[in-house]
């Protein structure tokens, strides 16, 4: 029952960095553009499910408002880039708009409901995001509705930009891979998703992480040995929102596309949830493994069942269980086992478990 | 005598009609254990309650250290100020380690609970500290384990580490043994009876067991529905007829 787990902490940390070195190389690895959305997507949800770990795992809050955020971020790059063209001015000015507004938000939810209990809290933040996206597909001349914006990125990251050139004057190859601003794109979000990621790392284990996780056991008792629970509560919400917001300014610059369904639908908080769940809650590199695991079940898995399904033809039943349309049928039952053998998420159990043997 | 570490006056608190604490004013000083005693609903914990700002006074007031009056203030703010508080049931941080329960009483006291970029081990200060409260309580062996897998008499006596480490000038005690076989007991007595040892320190202390209250308390209140009902040096009290009315009861004999 000690706390110091060898094994188990080895095992998921290496796990993690092999993770890492995979995303890393990803575009060396996997030369297909699909491969590399479902890369860049990871690295996203790696940091929105890191920030949400900070609020859920680690502190006992639960918000239903950090797709909200997450929208802030990339409604601030997107609306910036469309408005003002295609430069890193425009980035700035979107990435702070959206930061500016994130963090009022967040600091005014946070003073005024903090103080309440956790599930009038948790129906606040969901009040908050579902007003936010009417409000999203209301300004359609602002935010293009439903419809969403779509604008172009910086120079650097365009397709056609070539980084270097060989003597022919076409775009240079590394192993085979072209060396043009689509890899600048990736290697940006890249980056900037791991820098995110190391900070909430260090937050977790620093004075004010332990702070965090006393008011997680025992709000009261942080109170009485001198802890100001509302602010340090409001300071952390402040910080996910933070993270939550850059990491939507960086899809959207990925993505030269912003709507509700990428940016601020309930979909994607239910896919932080999944993840965080899956990943396992107040272990940071759950963060990790759980955003891998539903961003490539969500995108291999129909591919992966409909192979299934031609492999089984000719035996009864079967191919039809195995229908690819099914997918959430299976994802929802891989889920449950999931959550039945690893209660803690899988790197919260296996930590656990190193622990003990 | 120097002055008084801690007043209350004319502290009251109304649950709709019922009055749980009224009108007590009382002053503590420095150097002076002094227990609390009454039947139950006394109002005892509530009083306590009042003076650390888990629960605002619908009237009085709190002073610390004579004129320092910390009515208003959060239950965080008046512990910064050297209001240490124990609870009647076992309330840590049960799934943080023993170490980090202390080190977190330290840091609290210390001021670093803000910093959020090196790692909690980097700042050797805390856990040194906290180390010499685990061993001054006997928990050292046990610093690892979490403080929910403790036996009851260990969580009992981290509740007092937790307090030493927070370094009040006002110690309260909610019943410490509560629950704990008589042979553990001693453990957390001889505790809170070197805690004495400091005169400068002033000590209140809740408890129902008569022979705890005679080792240890300079003083003893009697609070009855409420009220203050009697206060004085021990034998004074415990011979008073009022108080053998009130407070030892219908059963007219010592609970010890």
């Amino acid at each position: 029952m000690t706390h110091s787990s060898p094994r188990g902490a080895l095992f998921i940390k290496s796990v993690v960095l092999l993770i890492g070195a995979l995303l890393l190389f990803a575009p060396f690895l996997f030369q297909e553009t699909r491969s590399l959305e479902v890369a860049a997507r990871i690295c996203i949800f790696v940091v929105l499910v890191a920030s949400y770990d900070l609020l859920i795992g680690y502190t006992g809050i639960v918000s239903f408002a950090h797709t909200m955020f997450f929208g802030f971020g990339a409604y601030g790059a997107a609306i910036a880039l469309k408005q003002m063209g295609p430069g890193w001015d425009a980035v700035l000015v979107g990435v702070l708009a959206g930061l500016a507004v994130s963090i009022v938000v967040a600091i005014a939810i946070g003073l005024l409901s903090l103080r309440v209990k956790a599930i009038f809290f948790a129906m606040i933040t969901l009040a908050a995001a579902s007003v936010v996206l009417v409000l999203a597909s209301q300004l359609s001349d602002l935010t293009g509705g439903e419809d969403g914006i779509t604008y172009k990125a910086p120079q650097v990251f365009k397709t056609a930009n070539k980084l270097m050139v060989d003597d022919a004057g076409k775009v240079a190859r590394v192993f085979g891979v072209k060396l043009n601003g689509k890899l600048a794109a990736y290697y940006f979000v890249f980056t900037s998703c791991l820098v995110l990621f190391i900070l909430c790392l260090r937050m977790v284990a620093s004075p004010l992480g332990t702070v965090l996780k006393a008011i997680r056991e025992n709000e009261a008792r942080a109170e009485a040995i001198g802890y100001r629970v509302v602010a340090y509560r409001t300071f952390v919400f402040c910080i996910a929102a933070v993270a939550a917001s850059l990491a939507g300014s960086i899809y959207a610059i990925w993505l030269k596309y912003t709507g509700p369904d990428t940016a601020l639908s309930f979909t994607i908080m239910i896919d932080i949830l999944l993840m965080v769940v899956i990943g396992g809650m107040g272990t940071m590199y759950g963060a990790v493994i759980g955003a891998v695991l539903l961003v490539l079940a969500q995108y291999y898995l129909r591919d992966l069942m409909g192979a299934a399904s031609d492999a089984l033809h000719g035996i009864p039943l079967l191919p039809e269980l195995f229908e690819p349309d099914r997918w959430l049928l299976w994802l929802g039952i891989i889920f449950i086992l999931l959550v039945y053998f690893f209660p803690k998420g899988i790197a919260g159990t296996i930590w656990d478990k190193g622990a003990r043997s | 005598m120097s002055q008084p570490s801690l007043v209350t006056e004319g502290l009251t608190i109304r649950f709709g009609g019922h009055v749980a604490v009224n009108n007590v004013s009382c002053t503590f000083n420095p150097g002076e254990l002094t227990v609390i005693v009454g039947p139950n609903g006394a109002g005892k914990t509530t009083y306590f309650n009042l003076i650390s700002g888990q629960l605002p006074a619908s009237e009085g007031r709190v002073f610390l250290k004579g004129n320092d009056d910390i009515s208003g203030l959060a239950p965080s703010a008046r512990a910064r100020r050297g209001i240490g508080r124990a609870f009647q049931l076992t309330n840590l941080f049960p799934a943080l380690s023993v170490l980090e329960n202390i080190r977190l009483a330290v840091q609290a006291r210390s001021g670093h609970g803000w910093r959020f970029f090196s790692a909690v081990t980097k700042f050797k200060t805390l856990t040194d500290e906290a180390q010499h409260y685990l061993e001054a309580t006997k928990l050292a062996d046990k610093a690892h384990m979490t403080a929910a897998s403790l036996p009851h008499g260990d969580q009992r006596k981290l509740e007092v580490a937790l307090l030493m480490a927070m370094e009040p000038d006002i110690y309260m005690f909610d019943e410490p043994t509560a629950g704990m076989s008589l042979d553990h007991t001693p453990d957390v007595l001889d505790l809170i009876g070197k805690l004495k040892e400091d005169k400068t320190k002033t000590i209140l202390l809740v408890e129902h067991k008569m022979s705890v209250v005679r080792a240890l308390a300079d003083r003893i209140i009697v609070l009855h529905n409420g009220e203050l009902l009697a206060d004085g040096a021990p034998d004074e009290v415990m011979q008073s007829q009022i108080v053998r009315d009130v407070y030892l009861g219908s059963s007219g004999e010592d609970a010890a």
